[in-house]
């Protein structure tokens, strides 16, 4: 299973059903993971698309789209960021 | 350094002065409080309420001020960040810096405060008669950023 957690206004078009998922066949990468959720949600992959959108795994910043994911791995996706 | 994000309503003098009692090494103590506005852009605001990633944002904001204080000479430094639903003039940051002397500390919140901004994981989201909207960094904030990065 992967764990899926979105914040802001990510959060609120996200069902609660993306929350934990079996990891799809054909997910490999978190490009891959981002397009599948997309598909699933067209509306939370139109808001990804529409800002910029960082994704996060097991707590550590990815710099790079191409990194595997895993059983058991934790993925967030965060909007911009509005601290302060 | 001290970095704690709060649910609940803080402080910010109380906390202040827990940070400075007995630091008699200090020659400067500087602090900025963020407070919510009972108005924004011509619209009344009810409520803000602040969105976190339980672990992360604590480990980078801690990360941020570890780099901002490590540019300075910053003897210690405290970070109170409020999450949840906040009422407007309730506070919502504290940063305060103690240092030998003023030029630092000053910097110090400054800088950490630019990074707060727009590097910080929190969400906001302002509600009002008008309905709710989320609240992204300003242009401004991001220049100021950029800024910071320089110094």
């Amino acid at each position: 299973m992967v764990r899926l957690v979105f914040l802001g206004k990510f959060g609120e078009v996200a069902p609660a059903g993306l929350a934990e998922i079996a990891l799809p066949g054909d997910v490999r990468t978190l490009k891959d993971l981002k397009d599948w959720v997309a598909r699933q949600q067209p509306l939370l992959g139109a808001a990804m698309e529409a800002t910029r959108t960082r994704l996060i795994v097991n707590q550590c910043v990815a710099h790079d789209l191409s990194q595997a994911v895993s059983d058991g791995d934790e993925v967030a996706f965060l909007p911009p960021m509005s601290g302060g | 350094m001290d970095v704690r994000i709060v649910q609940q309503a803080f402080d910010p003098q109380a906390e202040i002065a827990a940070f400075a009692k007995g630091r008699d090494d200090a020659g400067a103590l500087v602090s900025f409080v963020g407070t919510c506005r009972a108005e924004t852009g011509g619209s009344a605001v009810d409520e803000l309420r602040i969105d976190h990633y339980p672990g992360f944002t604590e480990k980078e904001i801690a990360r941020l001020a570890e780099e901002t204080s490590r540019r300075f000479s910053c003897p210690d430094l405290l970070v109170v960040h409020r999450v949840g639903a906040i009422r407007p003039g309730e506070a919502i940051v504290l940063v305060a810096a103690l240092s030998t002397h003023r030029s630092d500390a000053f910097e110090v919140v400054r800088i950490l405060m630019d990074y707060l901004k727009t590097d910080a994981p929190l969400w906001k989201k302002e509600t009002g008669p008008g309905g709710a909207r989320w609240v992204e960094p300003r242009s401004e904030d991001y220049a100021r950023r950029k800024e910071a990065e320089k110094g």
